[in-house]
């Protein structure tokens, strides 16, 4: 076994140098509703596809969705999602898992979800179960303004709700980096007020700008990506490959144009340890790809030895059993001999017992319902008499 | 306010002719006194109101209730500060057919070579010669392991066994495999008296204890639990393997779920004997883990299971005649999508162990870099391909599945975190024990701290009482997992952590804890202004009308 554990190690190793994180999670929620907002679920949903190519399995991504733009009797194409006009790639038909639809997708539910405070009974598939080796990738879109995000169009989160869930993230150790991106209209407001360390934020616009939609399907009837995730899509589909491409972050945020996003998108490095310079190394599948560090089992000679360790200890087992019997034996004979007597009582005693126990039983109910009936016929008879005599007495 | 003008009003109609000049007219008869003093206790009574059932209820309405939390001594456990770890080991010497006066010499020569070399300042050797049988000190010693109560005994960490062997041809030294026992064969002849053999013994138990020595300093290194001086630095290959074990393993839990798949790729074979192999292979090796946590076992069997789109699959290999799986699709190779696996069976981490049988056309099927069949995903579970031999029915058998079963408690005991050495697998589940209460102990520890920052910082969350008692509950666990910590009960001290880590995380994750924490100002102008606005403006109104007359009227008397 020692052999066998130290070849796994030195595999461990060899993959472990280049990745510091061990698991990889991504959070991708929209929060708008209504047909009109179809364009936040393709963005989102667009980004779940990318995530689940480059690697990701289902059980660490957590996508809510608060509406069903698939279904919705408006969509002509019913069953389907499409983030781009020529409706090549349909998003949403095949291997898609929500974790929270419709009305689930609320402040709160987002706020539990981040700081796993949810009450006995919820499944692990709406958790997020990160520990301190994992990278968190949490994408948000929607309506948004000044340091707030409108959920639903019903409440609103601020930025210092998410700083503060960010903050007790970290206290639990329940991430290693978080890369945050956002796009709503003036989306670099909603991390300004961050204040864990560890975290890489990226919005879409600027504060006082608004973020733009990219092109409308004719037939679809609205708008179907926005913008800035158009561009960042672009980019994770023509230069991120595979799961082990070499693409870093800096690549991604100097792909930024401008002119084509018609909005100031911003990145946010002061929080990361190294600030810029560390966290344009990143790559970008280190946090939309998966991070697996599988240890390859070598030779046979470890399952060998553990065949006799295992052998040796069933006989151990025997050993033991044989000595508590003996131990248990040794104690005392007056005990055997008072066992004994006790059984033969209760064998001949016991149906006398058991016939006691039932008939006991059945007068029990019977006096409950009895006393029961009793108590009700006195409270009828007194309520009719009272109907009956009040007016005479007044 | 109301009524000094209807008096003002009335009293004009009552003059007559210069009706026409109202500037001009007689001025209002003064206030009569009954009536002031009937406007005063009228504002008054409002106010009043409002001074002692509003205010009141508006305070006791929109307070938050927080508890208060032993803020000090949950900041002494996080900082180190409230409990000195120690290992103390005790450590039995026998010595057949020697008589006791001898044995509690060579003990004692022992024990001062030992604390002489004092770079293991955690750990404590305490050598006690043992008057009785090493045997049945032996035996008692596993049946309190087995979870009894021990009598007379102390716990004792490991037995060294010292027997005169005349055929021996030097001092040696072998663990025994299934109990805690050091044997030392030495000649008679050539080793008389005990000065020789008092150094190698002393080594031996050295080396014995050295990786758990090391991964005990690995845990508490950059922990507030020791000073610098006391953990040594360690090797890089030694920390990187103490790391790579730590990623490897799962977070200690109290019930882990084990389940075992059976994926065939095509529809044969459909069933297999796996309650009998995992009686045969697995359950002895859960018995002897019972100690640690509890274990539940499910299996499952699935057919015409199909790879993930996402890989690349299987490539035939000419030359070999062999069906090739690369290493980066291994990550990838449990379909998470379509494979039924991590359910919720309950508190505590499942793991997965997966038997995947090929379809016949696509097997053999082998890994690509070592020609291998298995491989370990951590903090997850393991994989096992078994390739379909010729005479495969429709059912494996539990001959079949044993050399499949070995492999999975292999993995098993890799995934819950079981150090290499020593030998012995029993005394390393006892070093297992050890470390898992150190780590609980400083998980414990680390969350009261990160609770009592997050109470001091969010002033605005309620803290309910239950979150208090758990408190509570916690920092007295954990005062008695480190007393008995350094009274070497081990097994105790691993139930307290464990009671104490349960309760420090059900103190920090209370669901109540949540809510939207900020409320800008605007908010509460926006929602209070238009509330009590037109209520209150009409009653401070009055009430500043009232003290400037009042003032007035002192002025005139003074």
């Amino acid at each position: 076994m020692k052999t066998l554990n130290s070849v796994w190690a030195f595999l461990a190793l060899a993959s472990i140098a280049c990745a510091a994180h061990t698991s990889n999670w991504a959070v991708l929620v929209s929060t708008s509703r209504f047909w009109f907002n179809y364009r936040h679920l393709a963005n989102t949903l667009s980004l779940y596809r990318t995530v689940k190519r480059l690697g990701i399995p289902d059980s660490q991504i957590l996508l809510l969705l608060p509406d069903d733009m698939a279904c919705n009797p408006r969509n002509a194409f019913s069953g389907t999602v499409y983030s781009n006009a020529d409706r090549r790639m349909d998003l949403y038909g095949e291997n898609v898992e929500v974790d929270y639809r419709g009305y689930e997708v609320t402040v709160e539910n987002f706020i539990r979800l981040l700081t796993d405070r949810w009450e006995e009974g919820v499944p692990a598939s709406k958790r997020l179960q990160t520990d301190e080796g994992s990278n968190i990738l949490i994408y948000m879109t929607g309506h948004g303004g000044s340091e707030f995000l409108k959920f639903q169009d019903s409440e609103e989160i601020s930025s210092w709700d998410l700083a503060d869930a960010f903050s007790q993230m970290r206290e639990k150790k329940r991430y290693n980096e978080m890369l945050f991106m956002i796009d709503t209209c003036q989306a670099n407001t909603l991390y300004r007020q961050f204040y864990a360390p560890g975290v890489i934020a990226t919005g879409s616009s600027e504060e006082d700008e608004s973020s733009y939609s990219h092109h409308a399907d004719n037939d679809v009837g609205v708008a179907v990506i926005d913008r800035w995730t158009y561009y960042v899509l672009e980019f994770l589909e023509t230069q991120v490959t595979g799961p082990t491409s070499d693409k870093t972050l800096g690549d991604l945020f100097d792909s930024y144009d401008v002119g084509k996003i018609h909005s100031n998108p911003g990145v946010r490095w002061d929080l990361f340890p190294g600030g810029e310079q560390a966290g344009r190394s990143r790559r970008v599948v280190d946090f939309f790809g998966n991070v697996q560090n599988v240890e390859v089992q070598g030779n046979q000679t470890g399952v060998e030895s553990l065949k006799e360790d295992l052998q040796g200890l069933k006989r151990l087992v025997q050993d033991y059993q044989a000595f508590a019997a003996a131990q248990e034996s040794n104690k005392t004979e007056m005990s055997d001999v008072v066992q004994r007597r006790n059984l033969e009582a209760v064998s001949s005693g016991k149906i006398r017992q058991k016939q006691r126990h039932t008939v006991g039983k059945l007068q029990l109910s019977e006096n409950a319902q009895w006393a029961r009936q009793v108590a009700g016929a006195t409270v009828l008879s007194g309520l009719a008499a009272l109907w009956y005599f009040a007016p005479k007495l007044m | 306010m109301s009524l000094s003008s209807a008096e003002e009003s009335s009293s004009t109609p009552a003059d007559g002719g210069s009706a026409t000049d109202p500037s001009h007219g007689p001025p209002p008869p003064p206030e009569q006194p009954k009536s002031t003093w009937t406007r005063r206790l009228i504002i008054l009574a409002f106010w009043a109101v409002i001074v002692t059932l509003g205010w009141p209820h508006w305070v006791f309405t929109t307070s938050i209730h927080r508890s208060d939390l032993p803020l000090e001594s949950m900041n002494r456990w996080a900082d180190g500060k409230a409990c000195q770890l120690h290992y103390p080991l005790y450590i039995g010497l026998a010595w057949d057919d020697y008589d006791i006066s001898q044995v509690q010499d060579l003990a004692s020569q022992v024990q001062s070579l030992l604390s002489a070399e004092n770079d293991l300042s955690l750990y404590d050797f305490y050598i006690i010669a043992d008057a009785t049988n090493a045997e049945t000190s032996q035996r008692a010693t596993l049946l309190a392991e087995a979870g009894g109560e021990l009598r007379g005994h102390r716990e004792h960490a490991l037995f060294v066994n010292v027997i005169a062997d005349p055929s021996a041809k030097s001092t040696s030294a072998s663990l025994r495999t299934w109990r805690p026992v050091l044997e030392v064969r030495h000649n008679p002849g050539r080793t008389v008296d005990s000065t020789t053999l008092a150094p190698f013994i002393a080594s031996e138990i050295r080396k014995v204890y050295e990786h758990e020595k090391d991964a005990i300093s690995h845990l508490l290194k950059d922990t507030p639990f020791t000073t610098s001086g006391q953990v040594e630095a360690l090797s890089p290959e030694v920390k990187s393997s103490l790391d790579a074990r730590r990623t490897r393993a799962f977070k200690y839990a109290a019930t882990y779920h084990l389940t075992f798949s059976l994926f065939t790729s095509s529809a044969s074979p459909s069933a297999w004997e796996a309650e009998q192999a995992l009686e045969e292979s697995i359950s002895p090796l859960l018995d002897r883990l019972s100690s640690i946590s509890e274990f539940t076992v499910d299996t499952q069997v699935q057919l015409l299971a199909s790879f993930s789109p996402s890989i690349a699959g299987p490539q035939y290999n000419e030359s070999t005649q062999e069906w090739k799986l690369q290493r980066t699709d291994l990550s990838g190779f449990v379909n998470a999508a379509e494979w039924p696996l991590n359910p919720g069976i309950g508190s505590g981490p499942t793991i997965n162990f997966v038997l995947f049988v090929p379809s016949e056309d696509q097997s053999p099927l082998v890994l690509a870099e070592t020609g291998g069949n298995s491989w370990l995903i951590p903090q997850w579970g393991g994989v096992q391909i078994l390739n379909p031999s010729g005479k495969q029915s429709e059912r494996l058998s539990a001959a079949d599945l044993r050399p499949v079963m070995l492999t999975f408690a292999d993995q098993l005991s890799a995934l819950l975190g079981l150090p290499d050495s020593p030998a012995s697998p029993s005394l390393r589940i006892t070093s297992l024990v050890r470390e898992r209460a150190t780590s609980l102990v400083l998980s414990a520890s680390s969350t009261l701290g990160a609770l009592a920052r997050l109470s001091l910082k969010l002033t605005s969350i309620a803290i309910p009482d239950s979150v208090a008692k758990s408190v509570d509950e916690t920092i007295l666990r954990l005062d008695e997992a480190c007393h008995d910590l350094r009274e070497g009960r081990y097994h105790r001290a691993l139930e307290n952590a464990r009671t104490a880590e349960g309760e420090a995380e059900q103190a920090f994750f209370e669901p109540s804890m949540v809510g939207q924490v900020y409320f800008p100002e605007e908010h509460k102008v926006a929602v209070y202004v238009p509330l009590l606005g037109p209520m209150a403006v009409p009653l401070v109104m009055a009430a500043l009308k009232e003290f400037r007359k009042l003032r007035g009227t002192k002025a005139k008397v003074a």
